[in-house]
């Protein structure tokens, strides 16, 4: 009898989180299907969630008709220099922060956690003022370094608190063996801080990749816009009937991000609570 | 004494390359923007502005119709409500999933993870041009099918504000299901088998035990949505505002209201002085955290 009661409300359970699960997931499944549906029923409401009429038109309209190709290439430009040159500059300055002694280093780290509760577009103004007249505006170097400069802020804290929780034991055990400080830093903190570098990094590549509010300030022109931009450009008002063209877009940038992220998600928690900012 | 000198130096060398890009790019801007705040800077003054003290200051602060202040409530109540529903919600959900004999749970939290691995601002236009658009948006497509009239969700303030808090915990939930799910996992099973034991009741159980258990786990997350929840940006921007216009709404949180008298209004001085009080309540405001946490420890 008490079994029976339990499977009953194990199956009310799995009703319950099927249901959520759908409902959760309708705005996407929505976008997907009118960006496969041949039909433009648009203003129809015999709306259903499989295409009744199967077609790629919408992706090739994305592709050929909209200078996708050119605003991803602008993307993956931006996305690359910043990945790279904020790691490179984060990972030895979470080093410095981390393990060596000096004076000034505890005031760096109070200063970059009151940086880090600065929203960057509060000074984009700002920025965009001191940009202009070095002629840093319209360029991709621009951008980059405003990038990096915000980014570099969550790598050095985030790799710092990584940093700290490896054991110090390891490295001088294998100082007293006779490795430099470098070889050290190379051999073995680094593959030690693995998950947290590749989720830093995939944080600044995420961010570049979402990032839409400097780049349509910072950039004019269609040929000089990121993904996000663009797509941010590209999208349906209130009267025009460019959804289907736009829910196919939107499905198009989204995958790549899709597939990074459940690569690395079992990474994910471990490599940002450790260090204890978000991104 | 040479070697330590040299460790100095080779210690500073290390941090200074970040150091210089976050001077440049984060620092020097906050500090113009302190500047600018002092100004009379908007488009017709672009090169002959001048000093005016702490004037916009004291408009964004004490002349009620700046908007700042009315700004600032919307921002306190929006983070509010979206706190609260958030913690309930992703309490439930995490207890939910973590009922003994539960199967396929990994598939259920994969699906619930959607919405946090969907690039922001890609969901956040999906929501406005699939769900709440007035013409072909599903939530109207389902209201007609039932017989009721259209309605424009993003065309007046409350219902834009309660259709940007959905969007907002659609987007938000994810994580603190996540954070909340580890943290009923960390729980010692062997407490709610004495509890059960002792004839402790489901409501019993979650108040006295399970929430004082998982409280300082997931402090850090909370605090963290917090901050991220009061300096939202993307959500209410890119419901309410379209390419050159507004959809009808006029809500502001705080760093919208910011960027509008910056980009729209072309009011810099102003903008620079909203964003100056900004960062100092942003920095009190996590010194008082900090201060808290750190005596908790204690």
């Amino acid at each position: 009898m008490k079994k029976s009661v339990e499977r009953i409300g194990l199956g009310c359970l799995h009703i319950f989180f099927l249901l959520i699960c759908f409902g959760v997931l309708i705005p996407i499944f929505y976008a997907f299907s009118v960006s496969l549906n041949a039909q433009n029923s648009i203003l129809g409401s015999d709306f259903s969630f499989i295409p009744r009429e199967f077609t790629l038109s919408n992706y090739y309209a994305v592709l050929f008709d909209q200078p996708v190709l050119l605003w991803l290439r602008n993307t993956v430009i931006l996305a690359v220099a910043s990945v790279c040159l904020s790691m490179l500059v984060a990972i030895p300055g979470a080093y410095s922060l981390s393990r060596l002694r000096f004076r000034g280093r505890k005031k760096i780290v109070y200063g970059l956690i009151l940086l880090h509760s600065f929203p960057a577009i509060l000074s984009m103004f700002a920025m965009f003022r001191l940009l202009t007249p070095l002629g840093l505006i319209n360029t991709r170097l621009g951008l980059i370094i405003v990038y990096v400069g915000t980014m570099s802020i969550f790598g050095l804290l985030n790799l710092k608190g990584y940093f700290d929780s490896i054991p110090i034991d390891i490295e001088e055990a294998a100082q007293i063996d006779g490795t430099s400080g470098f070889q050290t830093v190379m051999l073995i903190l680094i593959p030690l801080a693995k998950p947290a570098i590749i989720v830093t990094g995939m944080m600044v590549l995420i961010f570049v990749w979402n990032e839409y509010i400097f780049a349509i300030t910072f950039m004019t022109g269609a040929g000089n816009y990121t993904l996000a931009a663009g797509l941010f450009s590209l999208q349906a008002t209130e009267m025009s009937g460019s959804w289907p063209v736009f829910a196919a877009a939107a499905i198009t940038v989204s995958l790549p991000i899709l597939i990074i992220f459940f690569a690395t998600q079992r990474f994910m928690v471990s490599g940002l609570t450790a260090g204890g900012v978000k991104g | 004494m040479n070697k330590r000198k040299y460790s100095v130096l080779s210690a500073w060398l290390c941090v200074l390359p970040a150091l210089l890009f976050i001077g440049v790019a984060v620092l020097f801007p906050i500090l113009y923007t302190g500047y600018i705040s002092l100004t009379n800077m908007n488009i017709f003054n672009w090169f002959t502005f001048q000093i005016i003290g702490f004037r916009n200051y004291i408009n964004a602060l004490f002349v009620f119709d700046s908007g700042f202040l009315s700004a600032l409530g919307t921002t306190v109540l929006w983070t509010a409500l979206n706190m609260v529903f958030q913690l309930v919600i992703a309490f439930v959900m995490a207890s939910l999933l973590n009922i003994k004999k539960l199967r396929f749970r990994k598939l259920y939290k994969t699906l619930l993870m959607f919405p946090w691995a969907m690039p922001g601002y890609v969901s956040i236009l999906l929501w406005r041009n699939g769900m709440f658009n007035s013409q072909f948006g599903l939530l109207n497509q389902w209201l007609e099918r039932l017989g009721h009239e259209p309605v424009r969700w993003l065309a007046s303030d409350v219902s834009a504000f309660l259709s940007s808090m959905v969007v907002n915990l659609w987007l938000a939930l994810p994580f603190m299901i996540m954070i909340m799910d580890g943290a009923l996992q960390s729980v010692d099973k062997s407490y709610y088998e004495s509890a059960k034991l002792d004839g402790a009741s489901w409501f019993t159980c979650a108040t006295k035990l399970t929430i004082p258990a998982i409280r300082p786990i997931i402090a850090p997350a909370v605090i963290i949505t917090l901050f991220t929840t009061f300096k939202q940006f993307d959500v209410i921007f890119l419901l309410t505002r379209q390419p050159g216009a507004r959809t009808g709404a006029n809500i502001h949180t705080v760093l919208t209201f910011a960027h509008e008298n910056a980009f729209v209004t072309h009011n810099y001085g102003f903008s620079s002085a909203v964003a100056m009080i900004l960062f100092f309540l942003l920095i009190a405001f996590s010194l008082a955290v900090n201060i808290r946490t750190r005596r908790a420890v204690r």
